[in-house]
């Protein structure tokens, strides 16, 4: 039987299907860098078929009810399990209110196949430059929960992203959940440019203090850079409020101050241009809610 | 390997297989499901779509094992009693397939599209349509043949000029 030409078939690995997270941390522990964490596998089979990740042992959390939790806890803010995929997040309107910066990241991300697979931990996870979660879940304050074998921690997500594809998570360790604090009456956007492509060229996450207020904006660009930019010259061109002048201020500085690099996507000369474009545009939106 | 169990359009497969297989490799090759394309092998083209437990992916980013247990439909599996549904009767009557690669894709996509929500507007099929792709170009003829369904019997008129438009 014949499976086809090279990038289309997957190394060889052995698959497993732990029942709870004690398993998964079991599992981790015993193979620690042979293994690789599955979530929706969209990222991991991608990289599998590019050789780019050759793991001898894949295990599949998508099923692990542990993983599986969404919750509320007023004060506190909102969990999100692992596993949990971008369409159950969207399809239950949880983020829509209060974290509208991050529902509308979700909502363009690849296409609603994809969506049904991925899961907000594995895109955050994948470190790519061009993905749109992160400068959303950074501008948000969230932090990522780690369990492994020397108990949990808590990192926020702006530090667990090191660089491009490097993540703060060690060989024995999974990500069990995303936590996002309280986010009552703020107002929040996201924009994306992608230019027909499904990657990013330039993005930017807005959180400002609501009803009206710009104050305690964050600004946080993506896919310009190996890593996700807060920028607090342009969170400071707003801050007394998001009118037509301090709008343009905020996307003359954009384009001015946030560095941006060459890559086989755009150059930075181009982004520099997307950067005045999407600050405008997420800017006049907010000023209009 | 080991051995899957899986629903494919209602009979109950069972195959030896290996943990690095994909449900594309193990629908196309060991099943012989042929309306199921191998394309891009990258989650960008769509033509790979199923139904897996009732919901469209791309089975070439999707393990076999993963499948075991569930229930797979491809184009085959909406039928009834062998007749075509309204929307593959649709797809025949405006010539929404071309050199017809990716038509069995889009026709599943476009019947779970219906299923969902009878009366889609085109910014709901553009969306639920983001994952494919058609190389000939048939987006306008799918898009008669979606809205005739979505009205009934009645055929679809549309102005010039929002066919020029995608």
């Amino acid at each position: 039987m014949s499976f086809g030409s090279p990038y289309t078939t997957l190394p060889d690995f052995e698959y497993h299907k732990p029942a709870n997270l004690e398993e998964v941390l079991a599992l981790l522990k015993q193979y620690g860098d042979e293994a690789k964490l599955m979530g929706g596998g969209v990222g991991l089979i991608a990289f599998m078929k590019e050789r780019l990740m050759s793991p001898a042992h894949v295990i599949d959390v998508k099923e692990v009810g542990e993983l599986r939790q969404v919750s509320r806890v007023p004060g506190r803010g909102l969990s999100i399990g692992a596993a949990v995929t971008l369409s159950e997040l969207l399809e239950g309107g949880v983020l829509k209110k209060d974290y509208a910066v991050l529902h509308e990241a979700l909502a363009r991300v690849a296409d609603p196949m994809i969506r049904r697979r991925a899961t907000l931990a594995g895109n955050l996870c994948e470190a790519i430059p061009w993905v749109d979660s992160p400068p959303a879940l950074i501008a948000l304050d969230a932090t990522v929960e780690i369990a492994g074998p020397d108990g949990r921690r808590n990192v926020p997500v702006g530090s667990f992203i090191r660089g491009p594809v490097d993540i703060d998570l060690g060989p024995s360790e999974i990500v069990t959940a995303v936590a996002i604090p309280e986010a009552k009456g703020t107002d929040s956007a996201f924009e994306k440019f992608t230019g027909g492509s499904e990657f990013s060229l330039a993005s930017v996450a807005v959180v400002v203090a609501g009803g009206g207020k710009s104050t305690g904006a964050k600004v946080v660009y993506g896919a310009v850079n190996s890593t996700p930019i807060r920028s607090a010259e342009v969170e400071e061109a707003i801050k007394n409020g998001i009118t037509p002048g301090s709008v343009r201020k905020a996307a003359d500085i954009a384009s001015e101050r946030v560095e941006c690099v060459d890559d086989v996507l755009a150059t930075a000369a181009y982004r520099k241009h997307l950067l005045k474009v999407i600050t405008t545009k997420v800017l006049r939106r907010l000023m209009s809610k | 390997m080991r051995e899957v169990s899986v629903k494919v359009n209602g009979r109950v497969r069972k195959r030896m297989i290996k943990d690095n297989e994909l449900l594309l490799d193990f629908l196309r090759e060991r099943l012989e499901v042929r309306s199921v394309k191998a394309a891009c092998w990258r989650g960008e083209c769509g033509l790979c779509t199923v139904l897996l437990d009732g919901h469209l992916v791309k089975s070439c980013l999707v393990l076999a094992v993963e499948a075991d247990g569930r229930e797979v439909k491809t184009v085959e599996g909406i039928t009834v009693d062998g007749e075509l549904t309204p929307i593959q009767k649709a797809f025949v009557t405006h010539g929404a397939a071309q050199c017809g690669f990716c038509t069995p894709a889009w026709v599943l996509a476009t019947h779970e599209l219906l299923k969902a929500n009878p009366h889609p507007t085109d910014a709901d099929l553009v969306e639920a349509t983001a994952g494919l792709v058609c190389r000939c170009g048939t987006y306008n003829q799918i898009r008669e043949a979606v809205a005739e369904v979505s009205e009934g019997s009645k055929p679809h008129r549309q102005p010039k000029e929002s066919l020029v438009r995608a």
